[in-house]
């Protein structure tokens, strides 16, 4: 049978064990809404207790430490639809910019122009010898190659907005894994201890989510902490270690990105921030610039054409409409009105200034069909189609896995967030245990002086 | 099972994505358009590239045809009134053939005939809005000008060009018949003829008078024979005013259907946004205040 002693020293472990479960409950109050922040639960054990001949007596608690409750791997998935978010919301994002170019509404757009290209031969054709008429068929070609090279530019502003995503988001990635790197050294020395990395590895956890909204990664554990490699297997973190990227201009004057060996690794990264930059950068705005440039390009030919099979108001054949650059290329920034007299429009077919006979191959040159085999109205029409799909598919994708986020925001919410209901009940659930170790142990105080003052009081 | 403590994040996403609604639904009853952006609905703003260019273009061929109309029109009655001339002419020759005619009467008729030439040429050269009508493609030179050296006195300028005005995508009307082909050309010359008559009239030679009239008859049925193009030119510019009309409406009903809203739908559409915003800000402020320590009594 235990003695008085014993009971005080289990009443002192339930007072410890109790102020670190308070400890705890206060911790989880004060960081109920600090960004990845995860509940810390106070791990108890009973201790082994004491035999002694047939007297068997408890051994009292210990309190283990204090267990972040997180899910790994609802952990990845987010991490995962992170990467696919960020890559989805930057490609929306600069696609709603690009898109302006394309709407009706500002006038200024290719559709506009282009109609009003139209408009302004089919009046010249009613009226030939009209100089307003024909000077109307200049400005209109003008705003024409004028709409081309603002729609161009837009697409190549668009492009190096993107093109600095990606010198910044290396920027970033390269001072997250160094954070990162620098918790692993931490983390790899206290695991042992038994407070499960606590919060700091909440702080990678929470540099890893920021890093895997920047670029798609992959995380292994090991005996070191997390490895962090890219989708295609490129390190950035091992154990205490991280390994910087680097950019470096490419011939397209785009900024490449390579690995800390020097490799470059600009086609093989996918997702996140500079995946998407990447692909919006690489591959959306030049399938369009292309579609653009050989628009342009076939148009001002077809066109020059038409005014080459004419004569102009003095008789001589028509001299080139527009030019172009030769680089096919810069052909839509590029494209430009050569003529500015309107005696140079090869009206006539005859080289009588009253003839209107070549304003129909003009014209024809807007309707027929281009050596593309599309007409150049059908062919700015797909490119709109093409403009309006992919944002509209990148702006469906991001809420898409927006929904599948904050799905899993949830889940992970329900293991790991802290709910003030909760601790409020944990709070009086273990005042009330501390209350009753501190009586415990006033009692075996008073029972002891009880005891020591039955030899001497002589008794009641 | 636990739950998410945080109801904050969840309703955040609902008043914000009700209130996006609400926007959407707000701009289409305000602009009367579904389709703003391309990502709108890329299919129909692609169509409406298509329909913005024919839009123009049928308005351009709407204004095409009704100047081609006038320019018919006004070329139509210059030569309806060469007729009126030429068959007054006819009668004046065919009185000054008759053997009982004086010579002096020949003499006036000859006058008057001279005079009835002059009016003819001039509706030859008659000029529409600054462009002659009968001068072919070389629609800025006068027509016919005096020339003594001409056996009729005047030389044709123009050329035998012809223009034709697009009203419509794969149509276009004839609308200038040259005055070569008209008033000078070589078996039915009507500038000749009359000019031949006058000098028969003038010499009194009965026969070359009656030839000579003879040949005016004929010029005016040539006459006659031509006002048929302008004619069928008329009636086909009347009858692709009246397509162009149809096409006009069909062609902005097809872009309110590609990106017009259904005022009615979209009011409905407005209206259930509204609601649904409000009850996700009810809803929040419901929820948000309520926590557990509102009931607990503090610690004594």
């Amino acid at each position: 049978m235990g003695g008085l002693n014993t009971s005080l020293l289990v009443g002192i472990q339930a007072l410890e064990a109790t102020q670190g479960a308070l400890d705890a409950t206060s911790n989880n109050i004060a960081n109920a809404n600090t960004s990845g922040y995860t509940r810390e639960v106070a791990q108890f054990s009973e201790n082994a207790q004491t035999v002694s001949g047939s007297d068997v007596s408890g051994g009292g608690v210990t309190l283990d430490g204090l267990q972040s409750v997180r899910d790994e791997l609802l952990n990845l998935q987010i991490q995962q639809q992170t990467s696919l978010k960020s890559s989805a919301d930057i490609q929306s994002s600069t696609l709603q910019q690009i898109q302006s170019y394309f709407t009706t509404t500002s006038g200024e757009d290719i559709t506009s122009t282009l109609s009003a290209f139209s408009t302004s031969l089919t009046q010249l054709s009613a009226d030939p010898t009209s100089t307003s008429a024909q000077q109307g068929v200049i400005s209109a070609g003008q705003d024409l190659a004028n709409s081309f090279n603002t729609t161009a530019s837009g697409l190549t502003s668009a492009q190096s907005d993107a093109d600095g995503q990606v010198t910044q988001a290396v920027s970033q990635i390269n001072s997250l894994t160094a954070q990162i790197a620098q918790l692993n050294g931490q983390i790899s020395q206290s695991t042992t201890t038994a407070n499960n990395g606590g919060t700091i590895e909440d702080q990678r956890d929470e540099l890893v989510q920021q890093l895997s909204a920047l670029t798609g990664v992959s995380v292994t554990q090991t005996d070191d902490g997390e490895t962090i490699t890219t989708g295609n297997g490129t390190p950035l973190v091992m154990g205490g270690q991280s390994f910087a990227l680097h950019t470096t201009t490419g011939s397209d004057g785009m900024q490449q990105v390579l690995d800390s060996s020097g490799n470059n690794i600009t086609t093989s990264i996918l997702g996140g921030t500079l995946g998407g930059a990447i692909k919006v950068r690489d591959q959306t705005i030049p399938d369009m610039l292309t579609q653009l440039n050989t628009l342009a390009s076939q148009f001002a030919t077809a066109f020059n054409s038409a005014q080459a099979q004419g004569f102009d108001s003095s008789g001589n054949v028509g001299q080139n409409f527009f030019t172009i650059p030769a680089n096919s290329a810069d052909a839509a920034s590029g494209i430009s009105v050569a003529i500015t007299d309107t005696a140079s429009i090869a009206i006539s077919s005859d080289g009588t200034v009253g003839s209107n006979g070549n304003v129909a191959n003009l014209s024809a040159a807007l309707t027929n069909a281009l050596p593309s085999g599309q007409t150049p109205a059908a062919a700015y029409s797909s490119l709109v189609f093409e403009v309006g799909n992919t944002a509209s598919n990148a702006s469906a994708q991001s809420t898409a896995i927006g929904l599948n986020l904050q799905q899993l925001t949830n889940q992970q919410g329900s293991v790991s967030a802290v709910d003030t209901n909760e601790e409020a009940t944990n709070l009086l659930r273990f005042q009330t245990a501390y209350e009753a170790a501190a009586r415990i142990i006033s009692t075996i105080q008073q029972l002891g002086t009880i005891t020591l003052n039955m030899g001497t009081s002589g008794g009641y | 099972m636990r739950v998410d403590p945080n109801m904050v994040p969840d309703m955040l996403a609902a008043i914000q994505q009700s209130e996006q609604s609400l926007q959407t639904a707000l701009q289409q009853v305000s602009t009367g358009k579904s389709v703003t952006l391309p990502s709108d609905n890329p299919a129909a703003e692609a169509n409406m590239v298509q329909n913005t260019i024919e839009t123009a273009n049928v308005d351009q061929y709407t204004q095409n045809a009704s100047s081609a109309l006038s320019m018919v029109q006004t070329a139509d009655s210059a030569l309806s009134s060469v007729v009126t001339s030429l068959t007054s002419a006819i009668s004046l020759g065919t009185e000054g053939a008759n053997g009982t005619s004086s010579s002096v009467n020949q003499q006036a008729i000859a006058t008057q005939v001279q005079g009835i030439l002059s009016s003819v040429v001039s509706q030859a050269n008659l000029s529409y809005q600054g462009v002659y009508v009968f001068g072919g493609t070389a629609s800025t030179t006068v027509p016919y000008s005096v020339d003594s050296t001409s056996p009729s006195g005047y030389t044709y300028n123009g050329n035998t060009g012809v223009n034709s005005v697009p009203v419509g995508d794969q149509m276009s009307v004839q609308v200038n018949i040259p005055g070569s082909q008209i008033f000078s050309n070589t078996s039915t010359n009507v500038i000749g003829s009359l000019s031949s008559l006058v000098t028969a009239l003038q010499s009194g030679d009965t026969s070359a008078i009656s030839t000579a009239t003879a040949a005016v008859s004929s010029a005016m049925a040539y006459v006659s024979q031509q006002r048929v193009v302008y004619g069928n030119a008329e009636s086909q510019l009347n009858s692709q005013e009246t397509y162009l009309q149809q096409e006009t409406v069909s062609l902005s009903s097809q872009a309110t259907s590609l990106v017009g809203v259904d005022m009615a739908t979209a009011a409905t559409t407005l209206s259930q946004a509204e609601t649904d915003n409000n009850a996700a800000l009810a809803a929040a402020a419901k929820v948000v205040p309520n926590s557990l320590l509102n009931y607990l009594s503090t610690p004594s």
